[in-house]
């Protein structure tokens, strides 16, 4: 009896999938990519954070001794700690930048203006980090646009990637200046999409338009906000180019990160085991601060509902 | 009154008080030198004779007007031959990857399709492995397929990725089904629904994705840094990053000056604002999906 009513329903489903046949080869070439370029370099990542590394013959599994080796290395700590600092502080400071950013422009009521602002503050997230880094190291430097500034006003230059204090100053502002009008276009979108007559009667209510700002265009933001703060967690560790271009000697134990050590580790000398072992802590850290960003932003969201 | 939206002039509304106003045009103004000074300065520079731009002091206005910067660099530091390379490894990586996200895209709006529940759930799966921590074993990989040091290696890797797919996707979602159907019904293969119909209706996020994947690609440092060593490949970012560090050592022979330097950033940012000035209009409706759909 069972048989009898599975069968009719294999046939069909043989049909539906030849049916489908041109539809699966259209989505073929992007499996096979992932297949290959995503999961297998995933997987190949995690047994070999387990090998130890030889030249010769068959990797030998050695458990966790990587893992062991990664953790009593100061460098990588260091890493670890700089990425975190400083990629969750520029989150946020960048999140209140494009806040700031945004609200202010809101109030703006010379069309030109705005887009000139928007335009000139959005420009910069277009450019790789090796333009930004490339700006800001010639603009920082001895002989630079803020050392002449300084002069000019009587006061001492300022070496800015030889003195250790101001490493993670220069990192915290120049990708505030990146980021800021990126978020500022997104979350001004969320600002746009505000029905007018909401401000109307707040104002017939007697409300001012401070109190308008605080109380609508604000809390309306909210939304936009969460989703930057949870798409820019799984970034907080992830920090490269930036450091790549523009760590130097002097403040890179205050400046260097976790991807940056991975790539000296594995690229560059070819301690394969322990690269790919910092680079599995990071994946789990990345994937417990996602976490615990989720849970709070969830938290918080029941506060204003 | 309620049913019919007035023109928003009609609104009553009040604004901030004189003097709130002027803070808040203090503010922005404060924003925009912050940003715009910087770029400035970088102009004048690049334009500025190689002496004086060894100066110190605020150049924001060139001493006298030259191209002599964008020449040194052009010929000097093989600037030709990385533009040539990134240009090359954009335009085709961004090319492939339309067609193939979009088709892909196009296969998950398909209603009745038997697994399009795990294809779906599969390609969100790869947006949460972040390419950049399986970078040791990308290199291993790369090594294994003989793409070091190529082209091939260059535009193959990030062929394809799962936020292109998933942004085509929603817009294939407002294409209307019937219009599909019918073809379908016309007999029209599978592929000619796609080319036909589906991609004409969805042009505002085809130019999304042209402009996230070919400023992604232009910019892409991490990737070439890993993969390539011949100099012959470099690319535009891997030029900058060598000039970059060019700055602080001020003696070596081949020192290049600060105008030429300028001058590389300028050349590289160039391809990048002519593509924002013509997908602008684009932009903001695809940078918004992305980030609360992506």
């Amino acid at each position: 009896m069972q048989d009898s009513l599975r069968a009719p329903g294999r046939s069909l489903l043989r049909r539906r999938l030849k049916q489908y046949r041109s539809i699966y080869l259209m989505i073929l070439p992007v499996l096979v990519y992932f297949l290959i370029f995503s999961f297998y370099p995933l997987i190949l990542g995690l047994i070999q954070s387990l090998q130890k590394e030889r030249l010769l013959g068959t990797p030998q599994f050695i458990g966790l001794k990587n893992y062991e080796a990664l953790f009593r290395d100061r460098n990588f700590l260091q890493a670890l700690w700089n990425s975190f600092y400083i990629g969750s502080t520029s989150l946020v400071i960048n999140i209140m930048m494009g806040t700031i950013l945004a609200l202010s422009l809101n109030e703006l009521r010379s069309r030109p203006a705005k887009a000139a602002v928007q335009t000139v503050t959005f420009l910069p997230y277009l450019f790789s980090w090796t333009v930004v880094g490339g700006v800001w190291i010639y603009v920082l430097s001895h002989n630079g646009l803020v050392n002449g500034m300084l002069d000019a006003l009587g006061l001492e230059r300022v070496s800015f990637f030889t003195v250790p204090a101001w490493g993670r100053p220069v990192m915290l502002f120049t990708n505030a200046w990146k980021q800021s009008g990126y978020f500022a276009v997104l979350l001004l979108a969320s600002l746009v999409g505000i029905d007018p007559e909401v401000y109307e009667a707040a104002h017939i209510d007697g409300a001012s338009r401070m109190q308008q700002i605080g109380r609508i265009s604000l809390p309306m933001m909210l939304p936009t906000v969460k989703t930057l703060l949870l798409l820019g967690a799984t970034g907080v560790l992830r920090n490269f180019d930036q450091v790549l271009i523009m760590s130097r000697p002097a403040i890179k134990d205050k400046v260097g990160s976790v991807l940056l050590f991975i790539y000296e580790q594995g690229i560059l000398k070819m301690k394969i085991g322990l690269a790919t072992s910092a680079a599995a802590v990071v994946l789990l850290a990345t994937f417990l601060i996602a976490l615990a960003v989720r849970k709070a932003s969830r938290y918080e969201g029941s506060l204003y509902d | 009154m309620t049913d019919k939206k007035r023109a928003p002039e009609q609104l009553l509304r009040n604004e901030l008080s004189p003097f709130q106003k002027a803070g808040n045009h203090l503010l922005l103004l404060l924003f925009f030198l912050t940003m715009i000074v910087p770029m400035v300065n970088v102009l004048a520079v690049s334009f500025s004779p190689r002496l004086a731009s060894m100066q110190p002091g605020v150049i924001l206005w060139p001493s006298e007007w030259t191209f002599n910067g964008y020449q040194t660099v052009w010929t000097r530091a093989n600037l030709s031959r990385a533009f040539f390379n990134s240009s090359l490894v954009s335009l085709s990586g961004t090319f492939a990857q339309i067609l193939l996200s979009s088709m892909a895209g196009y296969v998950l709006v398909q209603k009745n399709l038997p697994f399009r529940k795990a294809l779906s759930l599969l390609i969100l799966f790869t947006l949460m492995i972040p390419g950049d921590l399986t970078l040791i074993s990308i290199y291993a990989l790369n090594k294994q397929l003989g793409l070091l040091n190529s082209y091939q290696g260059l535009i193959i890797n990030g062929l394809v990725s799962g936020f292109s797919i998933l942004l085509m996707r929603n817009y294939f979602q407002s294409v209307p089904e019937s219009l599909a159907e019918s073809a379908r019904i016309d007999k029209a293969s599978e592929l000619r629904v796609f080319f036909s119909i589906y991609l004409p209706l969805s042009l505002p996020g085809l130019a999304s994705i042209t402009f996230l994947e070919f400023v992604g690609k232009w910019n892409a440092l991490m990737l070439p840094v890993t993969i390539i060593s011949d100099p012959a490949l470099y690319t535009l970012p891997m030029v900058l990053r060598q000039l970059a560090f060019a700055t602080d050592s001020t003696s070596g022979v081949d020192y290049i000056a600060p105008n030429a330097q300028m001058a590389a950033i300028v050349i590289s940012v160039i391809p990048l604002i002519i593509l924002y000035t013509f997908a602008q209009r684009f932009l903001i409706g695809g940078l918004t999906l992305g980030a609360t759909k992506g």
